[in-house]
């Protein structure tokens, strides 16, 4: 009979189990209509075998290796060609871990690969798998998973595209069903009622299914009143947006390559739509154009384009001199058809083009941009290869280049509106005033905003007013802001200096997103290149070099490469004390190495400020050991009751027994069971025998009696009493 | 416990089932007379007439092979004929002392508050002193000697309240209560044909329980123990609703009470919960109330409840 009872209550429990495993796949269902999840059956089958196995009870030491084998073969049949274990498996799988793990500790989110943030999602299921077999099985208490449901579900439909009218219905039906059986349980068990026979079955089985039919039938086919409130999503969007700072002018854009800069400033919204994919060998900025005209809220062309037609197209112009050391590559640019994406982008250094037969490409040879001709006009830019020679400077060639700009370089790049404020020069003044040579003072500039209070930033990013210079506004007040207020700030600021500068926009290097084809590690790959990984730099003359790139924005590294031919300066620069400077230099690169070391490999315009990961990481530190500190305070019975345990095993006696005795009142104490004043240890026990349903507090309590009130210790019974005591404590802690 | 102390328990056991036999659902009262015998005290039972207090001590007596005398008193009762009278013997020439009902081994004294006071106190010395004055001379009593005296709460005219210096004597004082329907349905059954006392044999010798109560007296009480009835104790005398609270010899009436109960329990040490029973049963009577209490209508075992929920169980000892 009891054995009956023990049976059907174990059938209920897996039916709220299984509703249990029907309200999850509710969770799941809205996943592909609301991110880009895609294979979503796969992940409801993974979640179904997790359930499956925590129904079965199966022991852990099989369920784990068999849920881990799950997670691979999902893992290994979505995102790896490789064979199964093969050492190319391993490989990718580690540089996988390894490079999202980069990504996690710089908090680039979006950055993660699809393999990665899979993975985690399955393990996230799993878990979800141990949450509810709780909830369901052990506890009983299904109604918060219910109400969670729900609220998820109305959430989706009001605010999503995920339409939940079928969704809701269903999730009626099984939450009904589930809470039905489950309250049916809780009744049996507080009433101590056995299940048997059919008959109390239908008993309560004929009216669980009445009201769910009845209640289902009569919600379904009611007339429902229209939706009494405004529909809340244009009324929250709208808030949002007006809520800004600044002269009311702020608007936000989305971030991305646009041919107009006149108006530079505000904030935007990062936009992740992929522009175009790029096949490498070296991860590296693609240049569209310069501009050279600053009109104090912007830059304008102070020249007409002026197409040249290639000629095979091999370009033919560079922007830097023969004698800078290069590296032949051939890059792979594949564009996306929706991008709209213009002008073509290019690597420094590129020789050659080539492209779709009958396209012909353009280029104007002063800010670089250039285009594409053919016979259609749509589709023209889809896919192209580009040979290039990308440069890497020698510092000694920058330090010791000269001032003898060339007039057309002096012309068109010293540029400055009449009205920029005096205090810009006077702060470029400022940081380079004990800076000897060009490159120093460039260098300078350039990193005069990692260090002072300057924040890259992309919401709540000002619009000079009409009386506000651009420059001036970013440098001395707001000291917030993205690419374009670094950039332009410096290059105006070296311009105050009678330096030759230009401000370059392009894309950034992007993000990795398929090692198949690499038979190089490292760098070589296929990138992704999407709109918020649209840049802008600073491109700076130097006589017998040409245009060096450089990076002032926070959180981005040098696009291009610097080196040191040999530790002696050259002949011909300054000779009368070479240490300081060299000493100056070394500081300059060990301050820059530390930089790179904190930022990461990975850039992009969502990277966080440099200055704040290390507190970031503090913060992770400190909320670790907060929640070590947490659990070890909620666990501490738990390990106490573990160290205790050694201690009676090894040692007995009556001060070691009262010891136990005492701690285990102390863990009955803190689970809710007190013992009252005037209650006798006999009188406790039975009450906590009661309620755990068992002699063995009553037997301890007995031992201990009889050493307290006696003076008598078996010590044949010292086994004996460890035992009770271990499935006492056991029982409470659990 | 012994195998000795075991065997004697078992029998107590035995002397509990055998009354049970003739009393129907009154196992407190019977093992609380037993405690009260086993700690050679004595019995204060207020009760109505007619729920059984003559028959368990009949049946007590019977399983116990002992003498049983009972004393009904009136208010013409005099001490002598408690004790006992010199009658002259003409034959011999002498006076000769014939044994009073006081003689026995167990002795019911019914209604003990209707007689004169100084018959009363003839008993009662007879109860503390184990001996008996008669004409200038001292008798000793025999062991084994138990009084269960009753005495009427409901009527009043023409009693003489025994005073609390001489409620005192009693180890406990007890209630024996209406049986509930099923109980006295089963009585009905029961006596329908003959009485159960009459079935009864004994089950135990006189010598026998003189023996366990020498063995009750060994049993262990710890200072943890006796500190728990000190606080009891002291607790009534300084309670505020109390006038006079217990005396000495209500601690040592508790302690005894409490090893007896020990005994009957199987156990050779007493433990908290022992005496947390008893006490009431023992501290009730010894204390008197002071007037404003008994105008709140405050009642002494109230009081007792009081102390019993606030004292400090001794859960734990210093070892070192």
């Amino acid at each position: 009979m009891n054995r009956l009872s023990h049976n059907m209550s174990l059938i209920y429990q897996s039916i709220i189990y299984v509703c249990g495993f029907f309200l999850f796949w509710e969770w799941l269902r809205p996943l592909d209509t609301i991110t880009d999840t895609g294979s979503v059956p796969v992940f409801v089958i993974f979640t179904g075998f997790c359930f499956f196995l925590s129904l079965l009870k199966v022991k852990w030491w099989i369920s784990s290796p068999l849920k881990i084998a799950g997670i691979i073969f999902i893992i290994d049949s979505l995102f790896i060609p490789e064979g199964l274990f093969s050492p190319g498996w391993f490989q990718v799988l580690v540089m996988h871990i390894q490079f999202n793990f980069e990504v996690m500790l710089n908090q680039d989110w979006s950055q993660m690969t699809p393999l990665f943030r899979s993975m985690l999602f399955l393990v996230l299921l799993w878990l979800m798998s141990y949450l509810l077999y709780y909830w369901c099985v052990v506890a009983n208490r299904i109604f918060l998973f219910v109400l969670l449901t729900f609220i998820y579900i109305t959430v989706l439909d009001t605010f999503t595209s995920y339409g939940a009218n079928i969704a809701i219905v269903r999730t009626f039906i099984v939450s009904l069903l589930a809470m039905g059986i489950a309250s049916f349980m809780k009744e049996m068990d507080k009433e101590s009622i056995k299940f048997v026979g059919i008959k109390k079955i239908s008993a309560w089985l004929i009216p669980i299914v009445a009201v769910i039919s009845f209640s289902t039938v009569v919600g379904f086919a009611a007339p429902k009143l229209t939706p009494q409130w405004p529909d809340p999503v244009p009324f929250i969007k709208s808030t949002a947006e007006n809520a800004g700072f600044g002269e009311g002018a702020n608007t936000v854009q989305k971030v991305g390559y646009g041919e107009d800069d006149s108006q530079l400033g505000g904030s935007f919204v990062q936009d992740y739509s992929p522009v175009f994919r790029a096949t490498v060998e070296k991860k590296h900025y693609w240049r569209i154009e310069s501009k050279d005209f600053y009109t104090g809220k912007g830059w304008e062309r102070s020249t007409e384009l002026n197409y040249d037609e290639l000629y095979n197209g091999e370009v033919n112009s560079r922007t830097f001199s023969d004698t800078v050391k290069t590296d032949d590559y051939r890059a792979y640019i594949d564009l996306e058809p929706d991008a709209n994406l213009p002008k073509v982008v290019y690597p420094y250094g590129i020789n050659a083009i080539q492209g779709n037969e009958n396209v012909q490409y353009l280029m104007d040879r002063t800010t670089g941009s250039m285009e594409a001709e053919g016979p259609e006009v749509q589709g023209v830019l889809d896919e192209y290869a580009i040979d290039y020679s990308y440069p890497s400077f020698s510092l000694e060639q920058l330090i010791a280049s000269s001032n003898d700009d060339p007039l057309e370089i002096q012309s068109l790049y010293l540029q400055l509106p009449t009205n920029l404020p005096e205090r810009v020069r006077g702060l470029a003044e400022e940081v380079t005033n004990t800076k000897k040579n060009r490159y120093e003072k460039v260098k300078a500039i350039e990193s005069y905003f990692s260090m002072n209070g300057y924040q890259y930033q992309t919401t709540d990013v000002a619009i000079p007013g009409k009386d506000d210079d651009y420059v001036d506004q970013f440098l001395f007040e707001t000291k917030i802001g993205y690419c374009d207020n670094f950039s332009t700030s410096m290059v105006v600021m070296l311009r105050t200096l009678d330096i030759p500068a230009r401000w370059v926009k392009g894309f950034s290097g992007g993000q990795k997103i398929d090692v198949k084809n690499t038979t190089i590690p490292g760098e070589a790959g296929l990138y992704q290149i999407s709109n918020s990984n649209a840049h802008s730099w600073v491109e700076v003359y130097f006589p017998e070099v040409g245009w060096v790139p450089f990076e002032p924005t926070k959180g981005f590294n040098s696009p291009v490469d610097f080196y040191e031919e040999s530790s002696a300066l050259p002949e011909g620069t300054e000779t009368e004390t070479p240490t300081p400077e060299e000493q100056e230099q070394q500081t300059e690169q060990r301050q820059r190495q530390a930089q790179e070391r904190l930022q990461e490999e990975e850039e992009s315009k969502s990277g966080m400020e440099s200055s704040n990961n290390m507190t970031w990481q503090w913060y992770v530190i400190g909320g670790l050991v907060l929640i070590v500190l947490v659990y070890l305070y909620l666990a501490r019975y738990r390990i106490a009751s573990y160290f205790l345990l050694r201690k009676y095993e090894k040692r007995s006696g009556v001060k070691v027994y009262q010891q136990a005795y005492h701690f285990l009142l102390k863990v009955l104490e803190h689970k809710g069971y007190k013992r009252e004043t005037g209650q006798t240890l006999r009188e406790y026990a039975k009450y906590i025998d009661t309620n755990f349903q068992s002699a063995d507090m009553s037997r301890l309590t007995y031992h201990y009696e009889r050493i307290l009130y006696r003076n008598e210790m078996d010590s044949n019974q010292w086994e004996n009493m460890t035992e009770l005591w271990k499935n006492l404590i056991k029982r409470s802690l659990s | 416990m012994t195998q000795h102390t075991y065997l004697y328990n078992s029998k107590i056991n035995n002397v509990l089932t055998n009354i049970n036999r003739v009393m129907i659902g009154k196992e407190e009262a019977t093992t609380l007379s037993l405690v009260a015998l086993l700690a050679e005290g004595h019995v204060l039972l207020e009760d109505v007439p007619g729920v059984g207090k003559t028959m368990l001590v009949r049946a007590l007596a019977k399983s116990l092979d002992c003498d049983f005398k009972r004393i009904q008193f009136t208010p013409d009762l005099l001490p002598s004929d408690v004790t006992g009278v010199s009658i002259y013997n003409p034959k011999e020439m002498e006076f000769e002392f014939k044994n009073g009902p006081i003689f026995g081994d167990i002795v019911l004294a019914d209604e003990i508050n209707r007689t004169s006071p100084k018959t009363q106190s003839s008993l009662l010395e007879a109860m503390e002193e184990m001996s008996v004055t008669v004409d200038g001379k001292t008798l000793g009593l025999k062991k084994p000697f138990f009084v269960m005296a009753t005495q009427n709460p409901i009527e009043y005219e023409g009693t003489y309240p025994l005073p609390e210096a001489q409620l005192d004597r009693f180890i406990l004082k007890l209630k024996m209560g209406y049986p509930n329907p099923t109980e006295e349905l089963e009585m009905l059954n029961r006596t329908s044909k003959e009485h159960p006392i009459t079935t009864i044999d004994a089950v135990m010798s006189k010598d026998e329980l003189v023996g366990v109560q020498h063995m009750v007296s060994d049993v262990f009480v710890d200072a943890t123990v006796k500190e728990y009835i000190i606080q009891l104790v002291t607790g009534t005398r300084n309670h505020r609703a109390v006038y006079l609270g217990v005396s000495p010899r209500g601690s040592i009436a508790l302690m005894k009470a409490a090893k007896a109960y020990a005994f009957i329990q199987d156990r050779d040490y007493v433990i908290p919960d022992d005496v947390k029973y008893l006490a009431p049963f023992v501290l009730s009577h010894r204390i008197i109330l002071n007037s404003e209490a008994k105008f709140e209508g405050f009642t002494v075992e109230q009081v007792v409840q009081e102390l019993l929920d606030k004292a400090t169980i001794p859960v734990r000892k210093d070892y070192r």
